[in-house]
């Protein structure tokens, strides 16, 4: 009777399960990779003389950022028309999401050599999102230098735009930091991703995809459309770099796609989760 | 009730890169790439009880593992259908791997560089296992397994032993109405192997669990299994148990019999047993007969006052031997002409 009457009642509570269901998968999903997250440090810290000298390796890699962008900018002070600090906060933020990369989800970076030796086999065998576990899967803790070389410069270079910062805009350039980390760690997964494809122990795509964000370290309007196609549509590294800084410095032409940074950013991760999805459907195993 | 594993047609497909051989063969096959597909799995069909222990056996290729791998949910089938406690094991990989246990003797479930009890922690917290189940699995599988002298030791540093206990261990901490072991005991010995066998067993008597195993190690067979298949070539060509697989092969047994003097008169005896085989060497003397035919007393009723007897002994067949002759292909057990259990010779072997 109590559906007659309310005809809508039993549809509203279905959604209001699944919604409720939903809601608890992804705080789960969130609560196992920082679970899974945690043991790999432990393990990385169990072996101590290599944690020390990964920790060096990472002080030596941000020195060398460093040294690079200040051997840069001293031959060219102005791209096409982009100031150094423009071109700095560029650079930063791929260095930025670099790290995040490595940092927190070096698992993407060893999907294809799990995937190619059958280990893969146990990520399939528990009651957790596959995806989360590879992004757990490892440390990269050379990631550090580059998050710390990254905010240091962004830091500088955001003293040097002509604009007051009030909170509104404090806490859009954080959205747009966590966007861009956001865009790169969903392009590392479709580029890992392509593994279940090639099936080859030392698959180049990744690493290729992700020498292609090389190019958005600079202005993209200093390339050929050819390029800026590739780095705004097919692998949108420009959102990860070009398009926040020229809305972080106000350049006027370009900033309202910076804006649309959040949106790329789940268009990527849906993009991502998809082809992994499709990919692990010809997963097969090794050794049969 | 419907089976608690249910396959029709499982087909797996696999296509393999046809190269030929060395750097000409690579650079054609760069251009022209050629294919052939490899049925691994070829239209199986199978249905498991809840509560049955079933030995998967088929010699190294036979697809074993592949089946395996699709009844867990790793591998999409190329077709047929697969029904594994009411789901779909690839459509709902992560449901289905609360109802399941696997354990790979090849490879390990334990993260490799923690020590073992963390790996437990951490399964805990994957299968959301209530605090006090876990506690009560955890302690018993450790007094039984024996895992309390390397619960605190990374699993790279513990020995096959200890990995396949511990993995064992893993594999039930969630209580799954269905446990997978892909050869469990390989490489261990024999200690090992029997508080594994031990263990399992205690499973599937005390909890009704559902066990699948595919082992080369007859061992592990006769101590947990009932009931035996047998896949050759992607196909089953034999579905049935163990008591009818013996009964139905494994018909003849051998006396031996220790002399004080050698014997006499051999003819006397082989005249006695006309359905028999008798065979003498010295002071040993061994008679084959089919135990359908003949009582084992009859035999030695027969032989004794023919022979001053010190000692004897009578040899069951093995279930390995069985197997073996299974896999040469000098038994044909292909479904649908499965032969009677009383045939009139006691020669079983159908020569291939």
């Amino acid at each position: 009777m109590a559906v007659e009457m309310h005809p809508n009642r039993s549809i509203v509570d279905a959604l209001g399960a699944d919604l409720r269901a939903r809601a608890h998968g992804a705080r789960r999903g969130v609560y196992l990779y920082f679970r899974c997250l945690g043991q790999q440090m432990k393990a990385i810290m169990a072996y101590e003389t290599d944690f020390i000298v990964l920790l060096l390796s990472a002080v030596l890699v941000q020195l060398a950022g460093f040294a690079v962008i200040w051997a840069i900018f001293q031959r060219i002070p102005s791209v096409n028309g982009w100031t150094f600090w423009q071109v700095v906060m560029m650079y930063a933020l791929i260095f930025v999401t670099e790290g995040v990369g490595s940092l927190f989800f070096e698992g993407t970076w060893r999907l294809s050599s799990l995937v190619y030796t059958g280990q893969f086999d146990q990520m399939l065998l528990r009651p957790v999102s596959p995806i989360v576990q590879v992004l757990a899967g490892a440390v990269g803790f050379n990631g550090l230098g580059n998050l710390v070389t990254g905010f240091v410069l962004i830091g500088i270079a955001v003293t040097n735009v002509p604009v007051e910062w009030t909170p509104g805009r404090l806490l859009m350039l954080a959205i747009l930091i966590v966007s861009a980390s956001v865009i790169r760690v969903a392009i590392n997964l479709a580029s890992a991703a392509s593994t279940f494809w090639i099936r080859s122990p030392w698959s180049m795509v990744p690493m290729f995809v992700h020498r292609l964000g090389d190019f958005a370290k600079y202005p993209i309007t200093i390339y050929s459309y050819a390029v800026q196609a590739l780095i705004v549509v097919a692998v949108p590294f420009a959102f990860v770099s070009f398009f926040p800084t020229a809305w972080v410095f106000g350049v006027d032409a370009w900033s309202l796609p910076g804006l649309l940074t959040p949106l790329v950013a789940i268009y990527a991760v849906l993009m991502s989760v998809w082809l992994f999805r499709v990919g692990l459907r010809r997963y097969e195993s090794s050794g049969h | 009730m419907p089976p608690l594993i249910e396959a029709h047609g499982l087909t797996k497909k696999f296509r393999q890169a046809v190269k030929e051989p060395g750097l000409a063969g690579a650079l054609k096959h760069f251009f022209v790439r050629q294919y052939r597909d490899k049925l691994a799995v070829d239209h199986i069909d199978l249905a498991i009880e809840p509560g049955e222990s079933v030995a998967y056996l088929g010699p190294n290729g036979a697809g074993k593992s592949t089946t395996i791998k699709m009844l867990t949910g790793i591998l999409v089938p190329s077709s047929g259908s697969l029904i594994v406690n009411g789901l779909v094991p690839y459509e709902k990989r992560q449901r289905n791997a609360r109802n399941i246990g696997v354990v790979f003797g090849q490879r390990t479930q334990l993260w490799w560089d923690i020590p073992v009890v963390e790996s437990f922690n951490l399964a805990r917290d994957m299968y959301e296992i209530p605090a006090d189940r876990y506690k009560k699995n955890l302690g018993e599988f450790t007094e039984m397994l024996g895992l309390a002298e390397f619960m605190n030791v990374p699993a790279a540093k513990i020995s096959l032993g200890q990995r396949m206990r511990a993995d064992l261990c893993m594999a039930l901490l969630h209580d799954p109405r269905i446990l997978y072991l892909d050869e469990p005991t390989i490489g261990l010995d024999i200690a090992v192997k029997d508080s594994i066998r031990k263990f399992v067993r205690a499973r599937v008597e005390e909890y009704g669990t559902t066990v699948m195993l595919t082992t080369h190690d007859l061992g592990d067979i006769e101590d947990i299994c009932r009931r035996i298949v047998i896949i050759d070539n992607g196909k089953i060509i034999h579905d049935g148990d163990l008591a009818t697989l013996k009964d139905t092969y494994a018909r003849d047994r051998v006396i031996h019999f220790q002399l004080a003097r050698p014997a006499e008169s051999m003819a006397a005896i082989c005249q006695k047993l006309p359905a028999c085989e008798v065979a003498s060497d010295g002071l040993r003397l061994s008679v084959r007969f089919d135990r359908f035919e003949h009582a084992a007393g009859e035999i030695a009723g027969a032989v004794m006052p023919l022979v001053e007897v010190i000692d004897f002994r009578i040899d069951e067949p093995e279930v390995e031997d069985l197997i073996r002759r299974v896999y040469l292909g000098q038994l044909s057990l292909a479904p649908g002409d499965e032969p009677e259990l009383r045939s009139a010779k006691p020669a079983v072997v159908a020569e291939a």
